[in-house]
């Protein structure tokens, strides 16, 4: 949903025939934040479910991996920005590394998730033998739907950027119209801020 | 021949989709170890694929889909053009006045549908006892008509004539998304073809409420039904992207916001509240399904779960939503009485800051569906406080509209009929909200049918009514045609007369005791609901003379005017039906919309150069 | 103007007066408790308030209606006032006036709700009798606390309440949202599963199904296909056979 959504603004370039590329550009700007508004709302209200279920309380989770995938996805943001700059000044080599990285930082991020999935000490399932109790299993069930969310929109995101990547490989995109790469960096720091939001949400909360 | 590949195709290729689906599914299943049928898991997944199927077989990928890949796309303009004929509305079209109609099509056959539903409903509730329907058909039909009235409340006047007149009124070309807007509208046929369905793979059980933990223990159509929603969710928050930017960006020179018309005006601050809170019905939802095929426990109290998370986050959606269904109607009425007043619009901004302050009231109100559900004492005050505010503005709507009949010259043809009876309808459904935003007279009328009788009162009687005003008001823009005047009237007078008997007489039951979505009650209601049924049943075949005029006018009516009401408001300053692009010289907004018989006042709109050809100046016939 | 003005609000005044004249019929179903009496006073208050402001609405249309209509094609064209004057401002004073009037009517109403004995919703004081209540689907259990008796709904016909003594209802569900409603007592408060809610009402009127239908207790949220048959009778009886039935139905337990 995301992908077709997002990607739907970066090509829209047919839309009404009388409009300037420039106007084009800030139309299409606008309505990608708003995409952005609107998934927040997705997004802030798992977090305020979370919070209401549990108030603070927080189950034991593994704080170095945690960290350690946080850093990844922030410093996914930086190479980010980097391609972004990049195209700006029209360096169409650096905006292949730069996006080359951030699709690599991507995919550590879901398979750090993934495997904090797999150690996770909090199942769905109420079990003395495992002493799961239901504030375990209620944990794991804010756990696992928040990070699968926010999971699935990095992959979703990871797949437009490496459309991306391909596509100015090809030879597409140009220093004057690259809004294709801009509006899947747009989307990128988007998933960041989230990240922001939920990392402390999950793994902190609880001091 | 087109109309055949479209269909044909995204049928072809969603069906394709939705089995490789459902085998992916298995296969991931099988792979992590579980049993590799699980029907709502592995049709979820099908869901999923075939919805994306169908898009791309329907034309997405041709003029879309094949971009994202640098490859070169098929000109998204080309299934516009008139040549195609009928077939241009069963292809994929950017057109928004195509998409408009394409919408209203489709909502009004899903109405009719649904309004069939309630006949069964009222025919099983004409005498007490078990006499027609089994309880679990009760339940499925009244789910159904339940959440297939409520599609038609959100997305046939802001699908359709939003989309037909919006970017006209304006002076737009087109909406600033097109193909997005088609992507909306082609979201729906899916969700339409999946509740449709339901009874058939398991019935609905829940009502269109769908509370948990019923909806996650029940063993029915649910997650189809989920996924359905969501779906419908997705198309209404993109259309609300698309109205928001487009009113935003889309204005001819010289339409500036105090001169937006009233439509305009009420589609804006719709769309923005089906951006903003549309996510709490997917949310919900989701959370259902996550717990229905990922074995979540957001709603199992003994996993520790809260199944008051659901109706704080359901409501938290549903209750905009309301507004989202009225004030489309509000706008049209409004409109439509500016116009056939003949005079200027009472307190225009009093107006708009109604529209306004009811956008920002409508997020912190939602609580009082919850009055009797045990949430917390402390919440019960100011959530009745919060509830009962949003009179003032609704006050304000009340204020225009009565202002602008007043020493007015009304010419009364159907649309301004219809106009009327929402500001009449509503008075009531108003005037009964207040019992129920007060929390000791809620805790009584909750949940019966004095709420039933209230919401058809808001909704039928606001929103719906105000649709027909705009039908019969944009028929002849729309088609080209002039409806039968007699025959609209008599409609009008049948609707009116049938839906003010069912619904007025219906809050009697309520208070004496008859509680919601049963298919039995005792015996002492039965006068009661003798007599609503059979006003229900004049209320639905007031709709034959409708379907009969709509059909007949549409292929044999006289050919109409570009301007046949006399209007000031833009749409109307092009033919009838207007060219694909809209307006053959750029239009140029100089007046208020409604200054209808003010010395000296600029014409609405002019055209620069005046187009050879095009009708008569913007003042139209009321100056 | 005022040639105008004058036969509408007469108009008003004579609908009003219709309106208000319902009040000479006693239509509301029957009142079994104090808690009911105190509701039929603010639909009532409510009621004769709403009725001026719908039929200000209406009087203004009909008035309108038949009074401003032109048959003239739209050519002619009305008044030009654009309602930019004191007129909105008032109306919007005069609104607010009456919103803050009928929330004040709420917001002490509700007070009395809460503050009093009856604890509605979660209240957490004790009455003299103490029914713990379960919902399922499709039936209610109904336990006299401290008293060793059940009620099944399924099984036993009508659920005794001794008059003039305060009931409280402790409600739990073991599966879905239920809502217990009392129609004769205007009183509805849901079941929930992990929760326990409260609802206290004092049976002040003898009466039972037979007598009027009301005295019910009926499942108010949709629970699923039998819903519609989820209820049980009430009878209130007088303190002493009430504690004779108790006894009877204890003797019959012990044995």
């Amino acid at each position: 949903m995301a992908v077709i959504a997002a990607h739907g603004h970066g090509v829209e370039s047919h839309g009404a025939s009388h409009m300037s590329p420039e106007k084009r550009l800030r139309v299409n700007r606008v309505g990608l934040w708003l995409f952005f508004f609107s998934e927040s709302i997705i997004f802030g209200l798992l977090f305020t479910s979370r919070f209401f279920l549990l108030g603070t309380h927080q189950e034991h989770v593994d704080q170095f991996l945690g960290l350690v995938i946080t850093i990844v996805l922030l410093a996914s943001s930086v190479t980010a920005y980097t391609a972004e700059t990049a195209m700006e000044k029209g360096n169409r080599k650096l905006a292949q590394w730069a996006l080359l990285g951030t699709i690599l930082l991507g995919v550590v991020f879901a398979v750090g998730v993934g495997f904090e999935w797999s150690v996770a000490e909090f199942g769905l399932k109420l079990s003395e033998e495992h002493h799961q109790e239901p504030q375990n299993v209620v944990f794991g069930t804010v756990f696992f739907t928040m990070t699968g969310l926010h999971a699935a929109h990095v992959v979703s995101g990871v797949g437009m950027l490496v459309l991306a990547f391909i596509m100015l490989s090809r030879g597409h995109f140009s220093k004057e119209s690259h809004w294709g790469i801009s509006s899947t960096i747009m989307y990128w720091h988007f998933v960041d801020v989230v990240w922001v939001f939920y990392y402390p949400a999950l793994y902190l909360v609880a001091g | 021949m087109y109309a055949a590949t479209t269909i044909g195709g995204g049928l072809g290729t969603g069906l394709l989709s939705f089995y490789l689906g459902i085998g992916v599914a298995a296969l991931l299943r099988t792979m992590f170890g579980y049993d590799a049928w699980d029907r709502d898991f592995n049709a979820t997944i099908g869901y999923i694929f075939g919805l994306v199927g169908w898009l791309m077989g329907v034309g997405m990928w041709g003029t879309w889909g094949r971009e994202w890949f640098g490859l070169k796309i098929k000109d998204p303009h080309a299934n516009s053009r008139k040549e195609l004929g009928w077939q241009r509305y069963f292809m994929f079209n950017v057109d928004h006045k195509v998409i408009g109609i394409q919408y209203l099509a489709t909502f009004l056959v899903v109405f009719m549908t649904a309004g069939l539903m309630a006949m069964i409903i009222r025919l099983e509730l004409m005498g007490s006892g078990q006499d027609f329907i089994s309880n679990k058909t009760y339940n499925t039909v009244l789910g159904m008509h339940g959440i297939m009235m409520v599609a038609v409340a959100v997305a046939a006047v802001v699908g359709g004539l939003g989309n037909y007149a919006v970017p006209l009124m304006i002076g737009a070309d087109d909406m600033a998304f097109p193909r997005m807007n088609a992507l909306s509208y082609w979201l729906v046929p899916p969700v339409a073809v999946t509740l449709l369905l339901s009874p058939f793979l398991g019935g609905l059980e829940t009502g269109w409420t769908a509370y948990p933990p019923l909806s996650v223990l029940t063993d029915s159509a649910q997650t189809f039904w989920n996924v359905a929603i969501i779906t419908f969710g997705l198309s209404s928050i993109l259309g609300g992207l698309n109205f928001v930017v487009t009113v935003m960006f889309m204005r001819a020179p010289g339409m500036t916001w105090g001169r937006l018309p009233m439509f305009v005006w009420s589609m804006f601050v719709t769309a923005w509240l089906a951006l903003l809170y549309t996510q709490g019905f997917a949310v919900a939802l989701i959370m259902v399904t996550l717990d229905r095929i990922a074995g979540m426990g957001f709603f199992d109290a003994e996993r520790g779960g809260d199944p008051l998370l659901y109706q704080h986050v359901f409501w938290f959606y549903s209750h905009p939503a309301v507004y989202i269904m009225i004030l489309p109607g509000f706008g049209i009425a409004l409109e439509v009485i500016g116009h056939f007043s003949r005079k200027p619009l009472f307190a225009y901004r009093y107006a708009v800051g109604a529209f306004l302050g009811i956008l920002g009231l409508s997020g912190v109100v939602w609580a009082h569906h919850m009055f009797t559900a045990g949430i917390p004492n402390y919440l019960h005050g100011p959530f009745l406080v919060a509830t009962e505010l949003i009179s003032i503005p609704t006050g304000l709507i009340f204020l225009s509209a009565l202002g602008t009949i007043w020493m007015g010259k009304l010419w009364l043809r159907t649309p301004m009929l219809f106009a009327l009876a929402v500001i009449f309808n509503f008075a009531c459904g108003g005037v009964t909200g207040i019992f129920l935003a007060d929390v000791p007279t809620d805790i009584h009328l909750q949940d019966t049918y004095f709420v039933v009788a209230h919401f058809h009162y808001t909704i039928v009687g606001g929103e719906i009514f105000g649709l027909f005003a705009g039908i019969y008001y944009w028929f002849p823009k729309m088609t080209g045609k002039m409806y039968n005047e007699k025959l609209a009237k008599l409609h009008f007078w049948w609707m009116f007369i049938g839906f003010n008997l069912t619904f007025f007489i219906m809050h009697w039951p309520g208070i004496e005791g008859m509680n919601r979505r049963i298919a039995d009650y005792p015996e002492s209601l039965q006068t009661a609901n003798l007599i609503v049924s059979l006003s229900a049943f004049l209320l639905g075949s007031s709709f034959i003379v409708f379907i009969y005029n709509f059909i007949n006018s549409w292929v044999r009516g006289p050919a109409a005017e570009a301007n046949p009401w006399g209007a000031r408001t833009l749409e109307w300053q092009t033919s009838s039906p207007p060219p694909v692009e809209n307006f053959l010289t750029p239009p140029v907004i100089a007046g208020h919309p409604y200054d209808y018989g003010v010395p000296g006042a600029a014409p609405h709109v002019t055209f620069f150069p005046p187009a050879v050809g095009s009708p008569a100046g913007g003042g139209g016939g009321g100056q | 103007m005022s040639k105008h003005l004058i036969p509408a609000a007469l108009l008003w005044v004579v609908l009003t007066a219709i309106g208000e004249a319902t009040f000479l019929l006693d239509w509301l179903p029957v009142v079994g408790s104090p808690e009911a009496e105190e509701w039929d006073l603010i639909f009532n208050v409510l009621l004769a308030m709403g009725i001026p402001v719908f039929t200000f609405v209406v009087a203004a249309l009909v008035y309108a209606f038949t009074n401003f209509k032109t048959s003239n094609d739209g050519v002619e064209t009305g008044a030009t006032f654009k309602g930019t004057g004191m007129f909105p401002k008032v109306w919007l004073v005069a609104t607010s006036a009456l919103v803050a009037v009928a929330m004040v009517i709420g917001l002490v109403s509700l007070s009395n709700l809460q503050a009093d004995k009856s604890g509605y919703g979660w209240g957490e004081d004790q009455a003299p009798l103490v029914i713990e209540t379960t919902a399922q689907r499709f039936s209610w259990t109904f336990s006299y606390k401290d008293k060793n008796v059940e009620l099944l709904s399924a099984k036993d016909s009508e659920l005794l309440l001794p008059i003039d003594t305060e009931v409280k209802f402790e409600l739990n569900s073991i599966d879905v949202i239920h809502s217990l409603w009392i129609p004769a007592f205007r009183m509805k408060i849901d079941a929930i599963p992990g929760r326990t809610t409260f609802l206290t009402v004092e049976p002040h009127k003898l009466g039972s199904f037979e007598t009027d239908e009301n005295f019910r207790v009926q499942c108010a949220e949709l629970c699923g296909l039998n819903h519609t048959i989820m209820s049980m009778h009430i009878r209130v009886v007088e303190q002493a056979e009430f504690d004779a039935w108790l006894a009877s139905k204890q003797a019959k337990v012990s044995r």
